[in-house]
């Protein structure tokens, strides 16, 4: 990916009267990347998708799609798609008609249409039979197969998702999750997705941009985000997650929030060596937190009162309490449960391999 | 729910009552249409149709009924193309004075029509407009069209703008979109509104009576045979009028039957 991005968004401004949605949002897309923007609802991800495809005008700044300048191009004259959060399939027409209404309006002759339609059946595992279904008839799934069906159609340089899964259930969006990444490796073209689900963006995507309050509070790839988020925003949104307000001590170490560190020396090479006085927030996964024996070493420790456990289905999450009041959570695998009794006085540990510190915050 | 038996029961009746209600007085109107005798008499003594046999014949018959036939049409027609635009500013668009457009629009509904006939015609006296069945026509749409709109609005307020949205995205030009996409969607409510349209129009009476000048309607002439020079041609000219209009409703059922099988046939 190192040619020039396939959109490029410049100092993007978006306004609502007096209220900005989006304060000025730059941003670089390579080409054939899956990009997914993560952000709570009202984040603004909404709005900038919208701007992208055309939906809405932008107050200021511009898009590049490569060497076009896009940003004042309507809609229908631009070359990107988008898969709807509704879906959109047009409730009239047949699932053939649905698939073919972008080369209708390209005035592709009928026999080309209906070919290019069933080959795209077989692409998104529809049988070809589907070519004549009504969409009343199509089960959910299958809904979200013909609309990425029909944005294939069109055969969009970029191919935008507003939550097309949003509405599924469980176990048929983590299927089509799958299914959606490797339609992309087979494709090889551009994807932007939008969602507010952190599991979604981490399955699917190469970079992830997590969006707050209009602008980005990090872009990177998911392991990135996930392992080193660059502010106590994308931590916590990130999944389930520990923080310790931190504070440098003379030894080169750190202290607070109940924390005892026995890092000896090593705190460099964990990149979590802090200037005396200097503070910041310590952040350690749920997954990296070990209940200690008592002959078991750890280079942070902290003692806590057990309060409760629960079944997250393959893995246990456990709460504890600790002196200062901060409550940690712990998740194990289920065939790694601890025998421990909610009440009972425990002493965790993690290790300086395992936490980021987020400076200065 | 389980209903209990006496539940049942008291609906069986309650149902029974309101068909007889509603459609007794019709069976009576039929029955005078086929009576021989001059005056209305129970119980009938001859039968016969005659009656019938002559409103075919009559001229003025075939008058009134071409009159109210083009009032009802063109107010039809009319009314469908004003529904499907005002149907969209009312319900798909976000503008300034719709909230204030969306109230106006119901108000003609709520006036007592004689008073809007009334109004109506000191109107079209004082821009010197002579009375005939063209300024009923306008009475008609002034009362006719709002409801057409909220009929047609109603639809529209159930389909996703998201729709027009993607028809857009994937190069469809404005008028591709209410082609392809807002009409059809719409149609089905159009249909309803153009049928309530003509049905409206055609029994229409107070609007007509005040705006038609020296043109009759027919529910016109039947009010006026019946206050002076009764003959058993008024009911005979209420059945016609009563079949006709049944026979719009089952052709405009079938015709959208027929689109719909039509519609699989070519898919499947």
């Amino acid at each position: 990916m190192t040619s020039q991005p396939i959109l490029r968004l410049r100092n993007v401004v978006k306004t609502f009267g007096s209220f900005t949605a989006l304060p000025g949002v730059n941003l670089d897309i390579e080409e054939g990347e899956f990009f997914t923007i993560v952000g709570p609802s009202g984040s603004g991800k909404s709005t900038l998708i919208r701007l992208l495809v055309g939906m809405d005008e932008v107050t200021e700044g511009e898009i590049w799609l490569r060497d076009r300048r896009i940003d004042q191009t309507p809609a229908n004259q631009r070359p990107t798609c988008m898969v709807f959060q509704s879906l959109a399939l047009f409730p009239h027409m047949s699932v053939g008609q649905n698939v073919e209404f972008p080369l209708k309006l390209r005035k592709v002759p009928a026999e080309k249409r209906r070919d290019r339609a069933l080959e795209l059946l077989d692409l998104l595992r529809l049988p070809q039979s589907y070519y004549s279904k009504r969409i009343s008839q199509c089960s959910g799934g299958e809904r979200q197969r013909v609309a990425l069906a029909r944005a294939l159609a069109f055969d969009p340089e970029i191919l935008f998702f507003d939550e097309p899964l949003s509405a599924l259930d469980y176990r048929l969006r983590k299927t089509l999750e799958k299914e959606l990444k490797d339609l992309h490796s087979r494709t090889g073209k551009t994807f932007v997705y939008i969602t507010h689900s952190l599991e979604e963006a981490m399955v699917m995507s190469d970079r992830i941009a997590i969006m707050n309050k209009g602008h980005f509070e990090q872009i990177a790839v998911a392991d990135e985000i996930y392992g080193r988020p660059v502010n106590r925003f994308v931590a916590e949104f990130m999944g389930e997650v520990n923080l310790f307000d931190v504070t440098g001590t003379d030894g080169g170490g750190l202290s607070g929030a109940g924390l005892e560190s026995h890092m000896n020396g090593h705190a460099e090479t964990c990149g979590v060596a802090m200037a005396p006085g200097a503070t910041g927030t310590l952040m350690v996964r749920p997954e990296y937190v070990r209940f200690l024996a008592s002959s078991d070493t750890a280079d942070f420790t902290l003692r806590g009162i057990l309060h409760g456990e629960y079944a997250l289905g393959s893995r246990i999450q456990y709460e504890v309490e600790t002196l200062g009041g901060q409550v940690i959570t712990v998740e194990k695998l289920r065939e790694d449960r601890v025998d421990r009794q909610p009440g009972a006085e425990v002493v965790l540990g993690f290790d300086g391999d395992h936490v980021h510190l987020i400076r200065g915050q | 729910m389980k209903t209990s038996q006496t539940t049942r029961i008291a609906l069986y009746v309650y149902g029974v009552a309101i068909i007889v209600f509603l459609y007794l007085p019709l069976v009576s109107v039929g029955f005078a249409s086929i009576s021989k005798a001059r005056y209305l008499s129970f119980p009938i003594r001859h039968y016969s149709t005659k009656w019938y046999a002559e409103a075919l014949r009559s001229d003025t018959v075939s008058d009134l009924l071409f009159t109210s036939l083009k009032v009802a049409v063109i107010v039809t027609l009319v009314s469908m193309v004003v529904a499907f635009f005002g149907a969209l500013a009312f319900a798909r668009y976000q503008w300034r004075f719709c909230s204030l457009f969306q109230k106006l629009i119901l108000l003609p509904i709520f006036f007592p029509q004689t008073v809007l006939g009334l109004a109506l015609l000191m109107w079209f006296n004082s821009v010197g407009v002579i009375p005939s069945w063209k300024t009923a026509v306008v009475a008609h749409l002034v009362w006719i069209a709002p409801i057409a709109t909220l009929i047609v609005a109603i639809r529209a307020y159930s389909f996703d703008p998201a729709l027009e949205e993607a028809a857009r995205d994937m190069g469809a030009s404005t008028v591709t979109i209410l082609r392809e996409v807002t009409l059809p969607l719409l149609m089905p409510g159009l249909v309803s509104a153009g049928l309530f349209a003509f049905l409206l129009s055609w029994g229409n009476f107070p609007l007509s009576l005040f705006t038609t000048g020296a043109d009759s309607t027919l529910p016109e002439w039947l009010y006026a045979k019946m206050v002076s020079g009764y003959s058993p041609l008024v009911p005979t000219l209420g059945v016609m009028s009563v079949v006709g209009s049944f026979a719009l409703i089952l052709l405009a059922m079938s015709i959208g039957w027929l689109v719909r099988s039509v519609r699989e046939a070519r898919a499947g």
